[in-house]
């Protein structure tokens, strides 16, 4: 009798813990079903701890420019021009090399052209072709100045201020007003494809969903892995969504959206890292090839649904108008902010480059980069700009890349999503 | 699997027809001429050779070099009499074979 009794005690306890965890699993999934509130980690990092810049970018600290949580840091914009004795001599040969010079920030050519510089090619024109400018008669000292720091002939210069922030010394300078001056005659061109208002702009035709052409389609095998891969707590992406190409079918066109528990914007990559961690235990950290693989997994089952995110109120409208005003913001050693290359000079050159508006950006992200052999997603491009213009990066899952995601993608608002993007 | 080798065979084809075959394998294809962050030159590992044989005969075969790019993709047409099974092989520097199989079936 005793025996049976322990037994009963037992199939009960059993039965209820079955229960239970029948019950635990359903609530799991009604609220997965519930797609206002899905479970996240809020209290770690979503990106790795204590960030480091990739070991294959370059390594230069930017400490004393300005970055997108800091204008304060850069020195400042001259008063007035400098009073300068003339006359300014410098060598002209020197100056020809450093216009050409690419590991200074361009450096000139970037912007202008100018007539015969050296063995230099490609010229961009997102400022005015200088090749006669040695017959404006400006005086030396408006030359160096113009080059010393613009800003203070033209307080919306989109021009780094090479002598203020230190990227060419006086002596430098000297010798570049010296080859300006000896610019008399329009440039001749090698070629069609040198002159940038010949050049044609590139267009992207290649099949970017196909896997035999993108290797970026490759992260829609690796995910279904992934999904159904148990993490520390047991659990898989499976366990509540059992259907997730029907379930996501439009979300990430929703995406980046506001989130108040974390009191910021999040995107795809940050929710997958702090979603993936508060429900199966996973790391799958920022840029982590399992975080890439299932953001661009995610983007792709919304493929053909036009972006639409919400900033019309509340808390999404103030980080919309923030992300706006970061666009606006002069940072690093070049002093660039986004308009100056993404609206300003939309559809120019800079070198061999083409320039692009911000609307078309945040529909083929992430993409993959033949150059690099790698997927990026939106977050390592603006930290890959930033270090290009010699400004410290932020990590990937600062707030101000949150604003300025949420901005881009509602300046890409209609425009389907088409995703792994495919470029160099 | 994301190093499978992948490939467009069409399932079925004319006899006689002229059919557009493409391949491509997952692979760095270290050139050897690449340095890393400390100035060491990173070792060559390439695929050296692509082989594609259709019932044991060969159709198609390439020796391949640094300068071909990662994940090396090749397309190239085969002219088929009969059903049959499509071999491709792919011969790695350091001694890995890989192969895969694609059938067709000719009317």
């Amino acid at each position: 009798m005793k025996r049976a009794a322990v037994l009963a005690l037992v199939v009960a306890a059993l039965t209820s813990t079955l229960l239970a965890g029948w019950v635990l699993q359903s609530r799991m999934a009604a609220r997965a079903q519930n797609t206002a509130l899905p479970p996240l980690d809020t209290a770690g990092d979503a990106a790795s701890r204590a960030w480091k810049r990739d070991p294959t970018w370059p390594q230069r600290d930017e400490s004393q420019f300005n970055t997108l949580t800091n204008n304060h840091l850069s020195p400042p914009a001259p008063q007035a021009p400098r009073a300068l004795r003339p006359p300014i001599s410098g060598d002209p040969a020197n100056g020809q090399k450093l216009v050409a010079d690419r590991t200074r920030g361009g450096s000139c050519l970037a912007c202008h052209v100018m007539g015969q510089a050296g063995d230099a090619d490609l010229p961009g024109n997102v400022g005015p072709d200088l090749s006669e400018i040695g017959n404006a008669r400006r005086d030396d000292a408006w030359l160096f100045n113009f080059v010393y720091d613009a800003r203070v002939y033209n307080r919306d210069t989109v021009m780094p201020p090479w002598g203020t922030n230190g990227l060419f010394n006086d002596t430098e300078i000297s010798d570049i007003v010296a080859f300006l001056k000896t610019l008399s005659k329009p440039a001749v061109f090698k070629s069609a494809l040198d002159d940038p208002s010949r050049r044609p702009p590139p267009v992207e035709k290649r099949a970017n969903l196909d896997a035999l052409e993108n290797p970026g389609m490759w992260a829609i095998d690796k995910a279904p892995v992934l999904w159904t891969t148990r993490g520390p707590n047991g659990s898989s992406c499976s366990t509540c969504h059992t259907k997730p190409d029907e379930t996501f079918r439009t979300w990430a066109a929703a995406m980046p959206h506001w989130e108040s528990r974390l009191d910021r914007v999040l995107g795809v990559e940050e929710f997958v890292a702090r979603h993936a961690k508060a429900t199966t235990g996973h790391d799958w950290l920022m840029q982590s090839d399992e975080n890439t693989a299932l953001a661009t997994y995610l983007r792709y089952l919304a493929n053909g649904v036009p972006i639409n995110v919400a900033v019309a109120s509340g808390p999404a409208k103030a980080a919309y108008e923030r992300g706006r005003a970061l666009t606006a913001l002069k940072v690093g050693q070049l002093n660039f902010s986004c308009n100056d290359c993404h609206e300003k000079s939309a559809l120019k050159w800079i070198r061999g480059q083409w320039l692009v508006g911000q609307r078309g950006q945040l529909d083929h992200f992430p993409t993959w980069r033949t150059s690099l052999q790698k997927t990026w997603d939106i977050r390592t491009r603006f930290q890959w700009c930033q270090v290009n213009i010699r400004a410290n990066e932020l990590p990937p899952d600062a707030k101000e890349y949150g604003d300025l995601e949420l901005y881009l993608t509602a300046a890409s608002a209609g425009l389907k999503l088409s995703v792994p993007g495919i470029r160099h | 699997m994301a190093d499978a080798p992948r490939m467009k065979v069409p399932k079925e084809a004319e006899k006689g027809e002229i059919i557009e075959i493409k391949t491509l394998l997952p692979h760095i294809m270290e050139t050897g001429f690449r340095k890393d962050e400390n100035g060491a030159t990173i070792p060559r590992r390439i695929i050296n050779t692509f082989r594609c044989e259709f019932n044991g005969k060969p159709v198609f075969s390439a020796d391949l070099e640094s300068a071909v790019a990662a994940n090396p993709f090749m397309q190239f047409t085969a002219k088929v009499e009969e059903s049959g099974t499509f071999k491709f092989t792919w011969i790695d520097d350091d001694g890995t074979i890989t192969t895969a199989e694609e059938f067709i079936s000719v009317r």
